[in-house]
């Protein structure tokens, strides 16, 4: 079935996809984090990190450490990394690569948006950014006081304008309608995604699909549980969920009356794959079902390394390193803040 | 003039000594009061201490368990999450209102938090798609540990406000007992000494003039008493026939005429 | 005389923070947070960019602001302007240290504290405590 992929991957992409399995034996194993899991202090962690791939990022920097700073240190290597495999990849893959991105720049579009209603600096908003999403013309947001505006000045020559139209029809720019509005755009970014991989075919369509299904349904279960008891009206969380995926479109129908959490779990449970993931969680929490679904993913993400010849390995490389980032985020601020007990509450190894 | 010997600068007089009797009498009794305001004072202060202290611990508990949740918010919500929220600021819908107790005549502020109803929508679609519930209870958290900071910076409060009232309790308690009770003491013992002396000096006088009287009595008398001899004695003369008046011409007569004769 | 200084009795004053980046984070997201017209915010977010003179001049507006009733103070910040802190003896508005994440609190170190050592031995305080 995909014999012909194997004749023609390597032409183009062989390289790539060599470099991104040799990244993936960078990423910190089982033994890393019971290390990292002992340490006392800040330096520690950045001891034991200097002997992995995070050490030239974290070894000019001075001693009083702060856990921002070994985040944005090991975020800067992604990006490092994320760059150099843009600058190789040939098309179809740059586009796939750049499709990545997407989710981040519409925070940052979001960030900027939100703080020029709030009248803050520029400069200082471009600082907090995060480096994946950033776009050429991101500084230019700020003169934009509508969607109108916004639209036609600064989105139209991004990638995301295609996003954006969707959700143009809001004049008014508010606290309440700029979150409905980062999640309609990435409900579009998702769907877009998720055409662009069926159109590339083969097993990237295959694994990519599913995958995005599953981020998918886990946005939707997400919206529908942090939007219970507040403004968000019935029609406007099932606005919110994306048109494919699992639940689509029965389950979201389902989802988009819940009015508690035992209800979305009853939902969930119809689906068999989601089965697992509730079934871990008592009744009546729900704090730990992120935790539960960062699992899930990490899983679906790590099987998609299984396979070769195809573009999910570079989805799941990126999302493998951001879960780790997020890691050693929760590792340094147990460690930081004395709270060593909960350390492995939520650190999600990956192999 | 040293404190001890220090009195008021009055008349020594009897009504004098009277209103600053009355005065001396009332500092003592203003004296008692303030005594007694100090102590409660100090009572109330020793309790603050203590909740003070309690507090500071359970602060402690609560800001630790405040950031933890904020990281956790963190982990779940991504990084980005504090950008939103930092940039999202309006105006303050959590508020204190202070207002004041009164604990033996000192005002303490105590202040109270409250959800201002007119202040910014909260954002409550923060972390919509992914950790939204995180961030919840990171704030609820977070509004936990303000109540009790809330709590703190009162008893802090009453605690500096009570510190600077005992401090000005005492210095007035001390005023009274070592200046200014002792100044009137000394006046009253100073207008007494006066009026004494001056009471001596009457009693004295009137000594002398009693003196003085009867001593003029008493030579009266012995003219009188002179006069009855001499009248005793013409009328015996006159009885032998010979005046006195003669005898004593003769002899002052002869005494006349031999005035050359020595003996 | 401060039992006969005047206590405004305002109904709503507001809470001022200077503090790390996670802890303003966190006390904004309470609602603590206030910008007025002029963009004055009532809190100031210090990192190694900031500079003690901004955070000295931070306290000083705070303290001297009518509407602020508190002053929540980073433990570590307030030891950088130590001499200010422990100067300033006005009951309102009134100065808390708070501790923060990267440092523990040291009850040593605490204007109030110390004063409440100051005036009372120091075991008396330690057996408070229990």
């Amino acid at each position: 079935m995909y014999s012909w992929e194997m004749l023609s991957f390597n032409i183009h992409d062989g390289f790539l996809e060599a470099i991104v399995r040799g990244n993936r034996s960078g990423l910190l194993t089982q033994a890393d984090y019971n290390n990292l899991c002992q340490c006392e202090t800040l330096d520690d962690i950045k001891m034991h990190l200097s002997a992995t791939e995070y050490g030239p990022y974290l070894q000019n920097e001075p001693s009083p450490l702060h856990t921002t700073t070994i985040v944005e240190k090991c975020t800067l290597k992604l990006v490092d990394e994320y760059k150099h495999m843009l600058c190789q990849a040939n098309e179809p893959l740059s586009t796939f690569l750049q499709y990545i991105t997407y989710g981040h720049m519409i925070d940052n579009v979001v960030l900027i948006v939100t703080g020029t209603l709030h009248e803050r600096d520029v400069n200082e908003l471009l600082e907090k950014c995060h480096p994946l999403g950033m776009f050429d013309s991101i500084a230019s947001l700020a003169v934009a006081q509508n969607m109108r505006e916004l639209y036609r000045l600064v989105l139209v020559d991004t990638p995301l304008a295609p996003y954006f139209s969707e959700c143009i029809t809001s004049e008014d720019l508010d606290d309440m309608n700029i979150e409905i509005m980062r999640n309609t755009l990435y409900k579009a970014y998702l769907q877009d995604f998720y055409k662009f991989c069926a159109k590339l075919g083969g097993a990237t369509a295959d694994i990519m699909c599913n995958l995005l299904s599953f981020e998918a349904d886990r946005r939707a279960v997400n919206i529908t549980i942090n939007s219970i008891g507040t403004e968000l009206t019935r029609d406007d969380r099932r606005k919110l969920y994306s048109n494919f995926g699992l639940l689509f479109p029965y389950g979201h129908e389902e989802l988009a009356v819940c009015e508690d959490v035992d209800q979305v779990r009853g939902v969930m449970e119809k689906y068999p794959p989601y089965q697992s993931i509730f079934a871990k969680i008592s009744y009546g929490e729900s704090q730990m079902l992120d935790k539960a679904f960062y699992e899930e993913e990490v899983k679906r993400l790590r099987l998609s390394f299984e396979q070769q010849f195809h573009y999910a390995v570079f989805f799941a490389y990126m999302r493998l390193r951001e879960q780790e980032i997020r890691n050693l985020m929760w590792i340094s601020e147990c460690v930081a803040q004395n709270q060593k007990n909960r350390v492995h509450d939520s650190v999600v190894t990956i192999f | 003039m040293s404190g001890q010997t220090q009195r008021l600068n009055v008349v020594p007089t009897v009504t004098m000594l009277g209103v600053v009797k009355a005065r001396l009498i009332g500092a003592t009794r203003g004296h008692a009061l303030l005594k007694k305001k100090s102590d409660a004072l100090t009572v109330q202060f020793r309790a603050i201490l203590k909740k003070i202290v309690a507090t500071k611990e359970s602060m402690g508990e609560a800001m630790r368990a405040s950031s933890f949740s904020l990281a956790e918010a963190k982990y779940v919500a991504g990084d980005g999450v504090r950008h939103v929220v930092l940039q999202s600021v309006r105006s303050a819908s959590l508020r204190v209102r202070s207002h004041q107790e009164n604990v033996a005549g000192v005002k303490l502020p105590k202040f109270t938090h409250f959800v201002d109803p007119a202040g910014a929508s909260s954002p409550s679609l923060t972390g919509l798609a992914r950790g939204g519930q995180q961030v919840s209870a990171c704030r609820a958290a977070h509004v936990k540990a303000i109540e009790v900071l809330v709590e703190l910076a009162s008893l802090q409060t009453s605690f500096l406000t009570l510190d600077e009232a005992i401090k000005t309790t005492n210095r007035r308690v001390n005023a009274l007992e070592n200046v200014v009770k002792p100044r009137l003491e000394n006046t009253i013992t100073y207008i007494k000494g006066e009026l004494d002396e001056l009471e001596r000096e009457d009693f004295f006088r009137l000594k002398k003039i009693q003196g003085y009287k009867r001593r003029e009595v008493e030579r009266q008398m012995m003219a009188a008493k002179l006069f009855a001899e001499e009248q005793l004695a013409e009328d015996l003369a006159l009885k032998r026939g010979v005046s006195m008046g003669a005898t004593t011409n003769i002899l002052v007569g002869g005494g006349d005429k031999d005035e050359d004769i020595i003996f | 005389m401060a039992g006969r200084s005047n206590i405004p009795a305002n109904n709503s004053a507001l809470i001022a923070i200077i503090a790390d980046e996670d802890t303003v984070t966190g006390f904004l997201m309470a609602g603590v947070g206030n910008v007025d017209l002029r963009k004055k915010t009532n809190y100031l977010l210090v990192d190694n960019k900031t500079t003690v003179k901004q955070i000295e001049d931070a306290f000083k507006e705070f303290t001297a602001r009518e509407d602020i009733a508190i002053v929540l103070i980073s433990q570590y910040i307030a030891n950088m302007i130590r001499f200010l802190v422990d100067s300033y003896n006005k009951p309102i508005p009134a100065i808390l240290e708070i501790p923060s994440k990267d440092h523990p609190y040291d009850p040593a170190s605490d204007s109030v504290l110390s004063r409440v050592k100051y005036l009372f031995s120091a075991d008396s305080v330690a057996s408070d405590r229990r």
